[in-house]
This record gives C-alpha cells, structure tokens and sequence, in this order.
C-alpha cells in the first residue's frame, strides 16, 4: 500500500489523461460486453416473463412447433387420467394502429375452461358482462385488455379498438380490463384475451390450437404426468413445462447471442492491447523510480506485485465505469434488438425493463479485471527484471534486443507452420481453432519485425515528403519498438476485426443476393403480415383457386412456413408445391440430381435439406430424417441438398401435400405469384389489392420488394456487425492517441532542445503528424494481412459452428479502400493534440524534464 | 332444478341404510321420462347488481342417463347460444356448446368441476346427475325447515367421486321427500347454501320451481325460476343431437 501511495499515486496524478485512455480501453470493451449482454438477456428474459405470465398456473403444454395441432388432440389430452384441466390457446401478434403502441399479443383462450388456469382479475369490469364467459362467448367481437394497455392508450371499458385480421381491419369491444402484475403485465401489458374459436376465425387458423396449457391432476408429480402423456401423445406432439419455451427461443437467437459474445470478446482483446502498451511504456518511463526502488531493497517480486496491483486498479475502475456505461447503453440496444428479433425470427417481445443480472455484472468485471491483469503481467514482470544499473541509460530498454527479435521471430515462424498444418487437419474442431489462435498470435509477435522492416520502407518517403521531419518521424518510431509495435499491433487487430466483419458481409450479401435472385423469382409474394418472418396470420387454401382465377395470373405457388422442433432444436420447414417450383427455380443444388430428386420430393418420397441445415446437423442426401408430425413421427429420405439462405437454423423443403397430410393442416402463409407476360406489374398488383384485400388481410409485395425486406433484415443483421466496427475503431483511436500522448511526453526534452536550436513549430508539428500517419500506415498494412487470415477462418467459423451457411471468400476490397482514409484520418486526428501540446508548452520546462 | 336436487340428493356413503333409502327415494318420486320449461336465472352480486337470462330447457331420459338441450333466449347478447348435455351415472356430464356468431360448436371439458358455471353460483359439479352410490349418508336427526318436517342427513362424498365438497348436509321433507335446502362444505368450511321453494305438484311430481344459490365466498346468489314446466312429454331423440345444435338456430 505504502508503495502505491508514494509511486504509483504520484505517477497517476501525472499521467492523468494517459491512465484516463488506458482505462479507456477496458471502459469499452466492458461497456460494449454488459450493453450487449444485457440487452439480449432484457429481451430474452421479456420473452420468458411473457410466458410465465401468460402461463399462469399451467404446468405442462402441448406443442408441436409452429405448425399447431387439430383440435382432437384436446379431447385426448383432457382425457387423459393425470390430466386435471387442459385448455386450448392461440397466440397471435396483432397490430392495432395506435401510433407508439406496438403489437398487441391476442391470446386466444377458451373461457369455458381456461380461468382454472390463469387469473383474470378483472379491474372495473362490468361484472355482467365481463365475468360472464357465456356473454364474452356468445360475442366474438369481445376482447379482455389490460390495465396498463388502456392508460397508455386512453381507452376504456366499451370501447372499440380496431385489430388487424385475416378479415382486414376488425372493431372489438372492451369487454374487461384486467389488472395486476400477472397475466397483465405480460408482454408489457399490449396484451388481448379472447375468444379461442374467434380467434381461430379471425387469424385464419382453421380448426386447430397453438398449443394446450394443462395442470395435473393433485397427487401427480408433473415430471411423472409429463412422461405418460408424451407417451400417450406420441413424439409428434411435444409435452414440456412453459419454461421450455424460452429455452426454444434462445436456441432460435443463439447465433446473435454467439456474434455478441465475439464482438465483446474483441473488444476487450483489443483493450487488453493498449493496456498492454501503456503498461509497457509505463515500466520504460519509470524505469529510474524502478532502479531506485530496487537499490533501496525492493525486490522483484514486490516490484512485479506493484505493477500487477496497479494494472489490477485501472482493471476495476475501468470495468466499473464500463458496466456503468454498458447498463447506459443496453437501453438503446434493447430496443433494437427486440425489432431485430421480431424481423429476423418473428418472436416480437418487447423488453420494458432493461436491467443487468448481477451474475453478468460480476463477472464483466472479473473478465474486465483479468483483461487489465493479463496485459499488465508481461509489462509488471520486466519491471521486476529492471537492472537497477541500466535503470539510468535512457532509451536502453525501448529497444528489443536482436537476440530477443530472433527469438520472438523463430517463435513467430513456427506457430506460423503449425498454423498451416493445422489447416489440413481442419475438419477436426480442435486444430481448426489451434490454427486461428496460432496464426493470430504469430502475426502478433511478428509485428516488432514488421514494425521495423516496414519503417525502414517508409523512411524513404518520408524524408522524400519532409526531409527533417521525415526522417525525425521514421527515427521516433525505430526507436521505440515496444511502443511502436503495441500500438501497431492494436491497431493492426482493429483493422483484422473491420475486415472480417466486412468480408463476411461482403460474402453474405452477395451470397444471399445470388439466392435471392435465383430462389425468389416470382412477380408477386402475397403474405398475411407485413413482414414475411411473422406467422400470427394464416390464408385459407380457398384463396389460392381464387387467385389462379384472376386475369392475368399464370401460375400461384402455395407456401407454408413453420417451425417445427428436430431433435430438440426449431427449424423451418417449408412446404410448397415442388413440381411448381422446381420448374420455376433453379436452386444451387450441393448434393443429389435436381433431375430426379425433385419429382421424388414431389410425390412425397422425400426432402430436400438446406444447406446450413444438412452442414450443421451433418445429415447427407441418402439420410433418413425423422420428422414430428402431430400425427406421428413421419421417416422423410434426405434426397437433395440446396444452397438456401430462408432460415439461420435452415430449412426441410418438403412437398405440401405430405404436410397436409401429416400435419392435417392446409393454411397458408403465403402464395408466389407468377403472372402472364407482358402484365403490368403495379396494376395487377392494384387488382389484386381491391379484389381480395377488403374482404382479407392480405400484402402484396413484389419482388423487388420482398429483396429489399431480406435486404433490410441482412442490415439489420449487419447492424451488430457495424457497432462492431466503431467499436474497433475506437479503441485504435484510443491506441493511437495513447501512443502519441507517451511518445511526446517521452521525448519533451528532445522536442524542447529541437525547438532551443531553431525547430519551427510547424517543423515538430509535422513530425508528430508523419509519426502518427506512419502508425496508421503501419497498422493498417499488418491489419490488412492480418484481416485476410481473420476473414479465411470466420468465413469457416460461421459455416462449421454458427450458421451453417457456405460464404465464398472475398476479400473486402471496398472496405479496407475505405479503412485508409478512416484510419489515417483518425491518426492524423489522433496526433493534432499531442502535436499541440507539444509546440504549446513551456520550452524551459521542456528542457529541464528529466 | 331437478337436475341439481338430483345432484345433491346423490351425493354420498352406505354408514346408514336408512339415509340412503331416504335418498334414495326422494330421487325416484322426482323421476321423469322427459321435462321441457322455460327458466330464467337472476344472478345478484355482491354490489347487488342483477343480470338476467332466459332459456328454454328439454331434457330426455330418465335422470341420470339422461340428454338435455338448453338454449338461450335472452338477452340478446347470448340468443341462440345451445349447450348439449349426456348425463351419464357414472361419471362427469359431456356438454357441447353452440355459439351462433362463430358458427361453432364447442366441446366443453369440466375437468375442473369447481369452475363456475358461466358466472353463476352453480358450479358444473352442482348440475351434475350421479348416482347414489357414489356418496355416503348418515341421518343426522330431524328439524323444521320453511314450516316442514324434514330429515336433515349428511353426505359424504366417496373418493371416486372427486368432489369439491367434503360434505354436505341435506333437508328433505318428510311429507313428499322433496329436498328443501342444501348446505356444501368444502374442507369444514360453508361454501354454498341452497334453497328450493315455491314446491308444486307438476304432472304428479312435487317439484320446487324455485332455487336460491348463495355462494358464501362471493356473497353473490343466484335465483332460478322455472315457468311452464312439464314432464314426461315426447320428445324427438333427434333433437339431442349435434347436428341438431348446429340447426336449430
């Protein structure tokens, strides 16, 4: 303690705004770490909290999926011995038109049964009414809302609030407000109670139920009832506590979950980087306090301790005030990431609370302060190792030793070789990651080398451009290595992250665009919602003869979408006409012969599997898939796999009449439309909008349209990917800055001696800014080749682990054609202050320093 | 009303035989081939609000194993809302519902038979027909009731018969055997108080066409009227039918 008071205090009071940026660096890497996290956990825990309160007392429901079950399922339910009471529900998200509000979730409940689960407590009903199910029954326009939904929106008991249906705009009536922090508040309180059968009538769900909530009978253990009604149910259908649903939803978002995760991991890496540097510069400029510690009897352990205290300190208060600012920015992320859900994965929730675990908290910042004391360990044990005798040699340690290079160099090479062996034993997990970790850290070590190779490069023209300060600048940079190449390699790291990011959204939009093109060709897309990813609303099969009837079309295609659980995990499954659309679309095909697989795949002997899903689920053409259906397990052969960007946890493209079939379920979620040549495009689509939009919620979009919404949700997507990115960039301007900052408080005297025999002002300006150009131009070199090796191992990583998805390589040109300006730019902007600080102090100071 | 004197009247132990022939007896001298009446329900709530309901009811079959059709008359918020019933012995009653707006009819599982029946202070398990084999009785003594004699016997309902109650007690007349009042016990606690009045000779059977319910939690209570009652009148079977819910709107 006594050491910190009397060297390290005094130390910190000086170097304010240096110990300011370094702490800086964890600051954002924390920040960006709890923001993340607790904006996705905000909108996860919403959506479970939705569910238990939605749940009630229920303790087991019956699902199968999206795809819901006939309405017998429940006679056997209820039927069933364990069961106490087992009522239908519907869920269904509905737009209501009041500006700000949002969806309103509609639970469609059957009254008769449903209040022996779940708790109304109804507020200033009319009790005649409200608390007489046979009237909220016997009226289909009636509709139950909560309290917290009717102060926000100013309505009130009796009143009409209009929904979007299958029938297009519809008026309900208030019949009940429900109070309370329970079933009300779920959803944020935009919840809507009514009717099951009226719900089945108005959301297009013909004579089938989302799912069943039931509670067993007293005496029965749930896990002993959850068993023998799976087995009296058989697979098809899936028994499980509410709280499973949460877990689906997570499986469903675990990709986002996982980019987060690697965003802050990136972040705090590069953090780690300028810790590193400011500690190693750190330990150079202190090094006489060092020596003298050392001569008065310190010893190296209590020197190292010393500095690992102090790493450790600027660890917790940057994770402090990191947490600080990441619980601050969750707030705006939350937002995002509830949209970002409802269009990506249809599962709209809206987090109203943002508020961090405290498991998260902690441990952001135990990582924060293990960051800070990982990248102090290095610097804290060559101060230990300080001669006290070469303590005084100024400048003498700054240099990297040749034997020390060769060294780092030999080091550097060999991780280099094992990282390319690795590569051809990549199929095993093991040696792919051993050869990224590899490949990362020997370009790490390599950057002293580089640093100084590449120096030497840019001496040259330098001096061409300046001679004096040119060659000052170049001089600056050969000098200090340690410095140098920590910033550098910082930096280089910002620029590996920016080009990864960038090229695998490169690959991903022109890959998705190419399917796109390719898979989505016809002239029309006719969906029940707004957004193609969301399922509330269903057509009946009617509107599909209705359509093929309409002068000018010639060829609609009936699609239903529905996720459906294979092997515990949500997938999509996609049932169309495929004699149709294989005679219309001409999918990349990976394995099996389009020539005959999709005749067979037409006649329901079999399936065709995306992409991601046969490379992530590692299932084969010639596979047998056992498929839940509501009716029983369905063996489906694998006949085909397609390169198909529809889902990130992919796709079973099936033929519909095996799915009516089986799933005994003939709605719709959407028709490709193909018309006649020579049609115009904007008045069919008005046809077809006055002809069957009054009478059905219905949205026509063209196919430009629908490239634009995939477009939009690619963005959306990318949206973490560009967060990313400024982070990045950020912390490199941080490096820069840090670096610049040390490198003119180092070199004060030199400066002030330049300045002493006749050094321009504009002179020692010109010098920091080529120094700072020249850290950029440095960074952004070894970035670039560092990125190229970043980008060959995500593209993998996002195949192998992630989503599946095969992304071609392609360097991101434009990106890093834009990086040079941005990095340069903001090394140059890095640089004007200290170069300021520089010419604008005092020169007898300047002089007497040190 | 019948269904639910029936009902009461029903549940219970074989401890005493004297109790249970007593029951026993009051349920075949309420015996009917078929009944048809118009009835009107009156529920009072707490606040002393009433709402009101009117049906037309026809059942067909001997009490117990019967079919019956209730149809909604008024108000016109509920018209044409149909519930089907097939009272079975032994076990719970299945029940459809028909709801006109929706063009649908619903099958109605009283899994929780404590639920009330559409916010009156019956619950379904009150309107149940089983039989009297399913509860154990026990003659109490004898007390005046509404100017009568009556026994005055405890029912205790057997295991299998999963009831809410855990006893109730029983008033019938001595004179005619009809069941005057009906107090539920649900865990030692009174749950619901039940009155029938206004008894008549209908077609020879002493009937009350009156029916008090007084929920004791809720301190609501609900008043049942029977008008133009009558037994043992031909019925159609096939208007017990689904098929004949959906029809007759």
């Amino acid at each position: 303690m006594m050491l910190l008071r009397l060297i390290t205090w005094p130390y910190v009071r000086k170097h304010l705004l240096r110990c300011v940026l370094t702490t800086a660096g964890i600051v954002l890497g924390v920040a960006v770490f709890v923001g993340m996290h607790t904006a996705n956990q905000s909108v996860l825990y919403a959506f479970s909290r939705t569910v238990d309160r939605i749940a009630g007392t229920t303790q087991l429901q019956v699902s199968a999926g999206e795809t819901g079950f006939p309405e017998d399922v429940l006679d056997r339910v209820q039927a069933h011995p364990d069961v106490r009471v087992a009522v239908p529900v519907i869920e269904a998200a509905v737009q209501t038109g009041i500006q700000g509000q949002g969806n309103l979730l509609v639970l469609g409940v059957d009254m008769t049964g449903d209040r022996a689960l779940r708790d109304y407590d109804l507020d200033n009903a009319d009790e005649a009414i409200v608390d007489d199910p046979l009237v909220f029954i016997a009226q289909p326009d009636s509709i139950i809302v909560s309290r917290q939904f009717t102060e926000r929106t100013g309505l009130k008991l009796n009143d009409k609030l209009t929904m979007q249906t299958m029938q297009g705009p519809r008026r309900f009536t208030i019949r009940g407000v429900m109070k309370g922090d329970g079933l009300a508040s779920a959803f944020g309180g935009n919840l809507a109670i009514m009717d099951i059968y009226a719900a089945q009538m108005v959301f297009g769900r013909d004579r089938s139920f989302d799912r069943i909530d039931l509670a067993v009978r007293e005496g029965v253990k749930v896990e002993d009832a959850q068993r023998s009604l799976q087995a009296a149910l058989g697979p098809g259908l899936q028994v499980d506590p509410p709280s499973s649903r949460g877990k689906q939803f997570e499986a469903v978002s675990r990709i986002y979950s996982l980019n987060a995760n690697v965003t802050s991991l990136f972040a705090l890496f590069i953090g780690l980087f300028l810790i590193y540097n400011t500690f190693s510069i750190a330990v150079t400029q202190r090094r006489s306090e060092i020596g003298i510690l050392r001569a008065l009897g310190a010893s190296r352990g209590q020197v190292q301790r010393l500095f690992l205290i102090e790493s450790g300190i600027a660890g917790l208060f940057g994770s402090i005030l990191g947490i600080l600012l990441g619980v601050f920015l969750a707030r705006g992320l939350a937002v995002y990431v509830g949209s970002f859900f409802g269009e990506v994965y249809g599962v709209v929730e809206r987090a109203q609370e943002v508020s961090a675990k405290p498991s998260l908290l902690v441990f952001a910042l135990l990582i924060g302060i293990a960051t800070s004391l990982i990248a102090g360990w290095i610097p804290a044990r060559s101060a230990g190792q300080v001669d006290p005798v070469k303590a005084l040699q100024k400048g003498r340690v700054q240099v990297i030793s040749e034997g020390e290079n060769r060294v780092r160099r030999w080091t550097a090479l060999a991780m280099l070789a094992a990282a390319i062996g690795c590569v051809f034993l990549g199929h095993s997990s093991f040696f792919f990651y051993t050869g990224y970790m590899l490949s990362v850290v020997a370009v790490l070590l390599l950057t002293p080398a580089l640093c100084t190779w590449l120096t030497n490069l840019l001496r040259n023209p330098l001096k061409w451009l300046r001679p004096v300060e040119g060659a000052l600048a170049a001089d600056s940079l050969l000098q200090s290595p340690r410095r140098t190449s920590g910033t550098v390699a910082a930096l280089a790291l910002s620029v590996a992250l920016v080009i990864g990011l960038g090229g695998i959204a490169k690959a991903s939009y022109e890959t998705i665009r190419e399917w796109a093109d390719n898979a989505l060709n016809p002239d029309f897309f006719i969906t029940s919602s707004e957004s193609i990813t969301q399922r509330s609303f269903r057509f009946p099969p009617s509107l599909g003869d209705e359509l093929r009837k309409v002068e000018g079309v010639d060829e609609v295609q009936a699609v239903r979408t529905a996720r459906i659980i294979y092997k515990d995990t949500p997938v999509m499954l996609v049932a169309a006409d495929i004699e149709s659309i294989s005679r219309r679309v001409k999918m990349h095909v990976i394995e099996g012969d389009a020539a005959t697989m999709y005749p067979r795949v037409a006649r329901g002997e079999g399936v065709v599997l995306s992409d991601n899903f046969a490379l992530m689920r590692k299932v084969h053409a010639g596979d047998v898939l056992e498929l839940l259906s509501p009716t029983g397990p369905v063996r489906m052969p694998v006949l085909g796999v397609v390169t198909d960007y529809s889902d990130q946890q992919g796709t079973i493209l099936m033929d519909r009449r095996v799915f009516i079939r089986n799933w005994r379920d003939d709605t719709i979620n959407a028709f490709r439309v193909y018309l006649k040549p020579g049609m115009d495009r904007e008045a069919m689509r008005q046809k077809l909008q006055n002809e069957f939009g009054g009478r059905t919620r219905l949205f026509v979009m063209t196919n430009t349209e629908l490239k634009q919404f995939i477009e939009r949700v690619t963005d959306q997507w990318f949206g973490l990917t560009y967060v990313q990115i400024i982070v990045a960039v950020l912390v490199s301007i941080l490096g820069i800055v840090n670096t610049l900052t040390v490198s003119i408080t180092d070199r004060k005297r030199e400066l002030g001696v330049l300045q002493a025999v006749g050094g321009l002002r504009n002179q020692i300006r010109h010098t920091i800014w080529m120094e700072a150009i020249s850290i950029g131009v440095l960074g952004l070199a070894i970035g670039f080749a560092l990125g190229a090796v970043h980008l060959y191992y995500i593209l993998d990583v996002a195949k192998r682990d992630l989503a599946g998805f095969r992304l071609a390589y392609r360097y991101p040109v434009e990106i890093a054609a834009v990086l040079v300006p941005v990095m340069l730019g903001s090394a140059l902007f890095s640089g004007i202050w200290p170069a300021e600080s520089a010419v604008r102090g005092s020169l007898v100071e300047a002089l007497e320093y040190e | 009303m019948n269904r639910l004197m029936l009902a009461l009247l029903t549940a219970a132990p074989l401890i005493a035989q004297d109790a249970r022939s007593i029951v026993d007896e009051a349920q075949k001298r309420s015996r009917a081939d078929s009944q048809r009446y118009e009835g009107t329900l009156e529920v009072i709530d707490s606040k002393r609000k009433i709402s009101t309901k009117r049906w037309v009811y026809e059942r067909l079959g001997a009490a117990g194993e019967s079919k019956a059709v209730l149809r909604f008359t008024a108000p016109a918020e509920v018209k044409g809302v149909a519930l089907l019933i097939f009272n079975h012995p032994d076990r719970a009653s299945d029940q459809w519902m028909w709801t006109p707006a929706v063009q649908r009819e619903r099958r109605i599982a009283f899994q929780d038979r404590r639920t009330r029946f559409f916010g009156t202070d019956f619950t379904f398990e009150d309107l149940e027909e089983r039989d009297v084999d399913r509860s154990g009785y026990k003659l109490v003594g004898e007390e005046n009731y509404a100017g009568a004699l009556c026994w005055k016997i405890e029912s205790t309902p057997k295991a299998e018969a999963r009831s809410q109650y855990s006893r109730l007690y029983l008033w019938i007349r001595k004179d005619n055997y009809v069941l005057t009042q009906a107090e539920c016990y649900g865990k030692d606690r009174l749950v619901r108080r039940i009155r029938y009045s206004d008894i008549e000779k209908v077609q020879n059977i002493w009937t009350p066409r009156m029916l008090e319910v007084h929920d004791v939690e809720r301190d609501s209570t609900t008043v049942m009227k029977l008008e133009k009652l009558q037994y043992n009148l031909p019925l159609p079977a096939e208007n017990f039918t689904l098929q004949s819910l959906r029809r007759e709107q």
